[in-house]
């Protein structure tokens, strides 16, 4: 999970270009929700639901609803970077970071 | 030069969260700290408390309900924040682009696999507070169907059969469910977002709120990609 979130942050920092930038972010959620939910798991556990052959030990639900939640925000953030993205295009013309920076001749 | 910075600086940053997550009590082990305290109290009075026995959905719409409303209200600001971006532009100026027709095969595939999609996001939706599932899960099931439909019939026309007043309202559904739930618990019962004794309605309440979280979710997502779909053609 650590080289997961590291691999994002990389992305990230070095990326030029802002939808990789966007892509970098979500491998780094990825890896936050995986932490959180592999810690939330029980060997020979099940899941937390009433039915047949379900019984205790039951993985904690608490991090199950954590991570719904952490996910619903992730996509709302992604949505909104994208329809900024596209606006920057088309404002601008480019979405690599350096092309932006320059300064206007 | 920057990228060799970067690189040095998520090392160094790796090599710490890999100290600190070495630390972590391994998983899996049924006596760590994740599964006491509340998660144990959860695990055992959420069928009785919660009214069903997916404790996910406990947590979610019983126990957590304030997180889950603030969790709908940030899908819906997201898509206020979306459309408000798209209105900014001004209208559509260029004609909409000529578009190239999918294959007859992936054309039918998507007419054949349609209702089947659209049954089973009900039942993950419906059936979702007793078995794995849920609004969230069934939502966007849902709205990963209308953009399939999107393609296959083209944007337009999506856009056409969806344009109607009951879908604008659906895109508001999630926080005003939620509302009306916390108003009617701290009414009914006497603090927010408590949910109605005895436990069939208790049932039907939850089915609901999963019913608003699933319509509006597909909703919000529908928006999200007709609206960047519009934007990138402009």
């Amino acid at each position: 999970m650590v080289v997961l979130f590291a691999v994002g942050l990389y992305i990230v920092l070095t990326s030029q270009n802002l939808l990789k930038k966007i892509i970098g972010l979500n491998i780094m959620e990825t890896s936050v929700f995986g932490l959180i939910v592999t810690s939330g798991m029980v060997d020979g556990g099940s899941p937390p639901l009433l039915g047949r052959g379900l019984e205790a030990p039951y993985a904690s639900p608490v991090t199950h609803a954590l991570v719904l939640t952490g996910i619903v925000v992730a996509l709302s953030v992604t949505a909104l970077a994208l329809v900024l993205i596209v606006r920057v295009k088309r404002e601008c013309g480019s979405i690599e970071l350096d092309e932006l920076l320059e300064p206007e001749e | 030069m920057r990228s060799a910075l970067a690189l040095v600086l998520v090392v160094v940053l790796a090599a710490l969260m890999m100290a600190g997550v070495s630390q972590l009590p391994p998983p899996g082990e049924a006596d760590q700290a994740v599964h006491r305290h509340v998660a144990a109290n959860y695990l055992a009075d959420g069928v009785e408390e919660g009214g069903t026995g997916n404790r996910v959905t406990a947590v979610l719409l019983d126990y957590r309900a304030l997180d889950t409303y603030g969790e709908v209200v940030v899908i819906f600001a997201a898509l206020i924040a979306v459309l408000l971006v798209r209105s900014a532009g001004g209208p559509r100026t260029q004609p909409p682009p000529r578009r190239v027709p999918v294959s007859p095969v992936v054309d039918q595939v998507i007419r054949l696999m349609t209702p089947f999609i659209a049954l089973f996001a009900l039942f993950m939706i419906i059936e979702g507070h007793v078995l794995p599932g849920g609004g969230f899960q069934g939502g966007v099931v849902l709205g990963a169907l209308m953009i399939l439909l999107s393609l296959a019939l083209g944007p337009d026309r999506l856009r056409g059969a969806l344009h109607t007043g009951a879908l604008f309202w659906l895109r508001a559904v999630a926080p005003l469910a939620f509302t009306v739930s916390a108003l009617a618990g701290l009414g009914l019962v006497g603090w927010w977002f408590a949910l109605p004794e005895p436990g069939w309605m208790r049932e039907f309440a939850l089915v609901l709120l999963e019913l608003a979280i699933g319509f509006g979710g597909a909703a919000a997502l529908t928006g999200f990609f007709l609206s960047l779909e519009e934007d990138i053609h402009r």
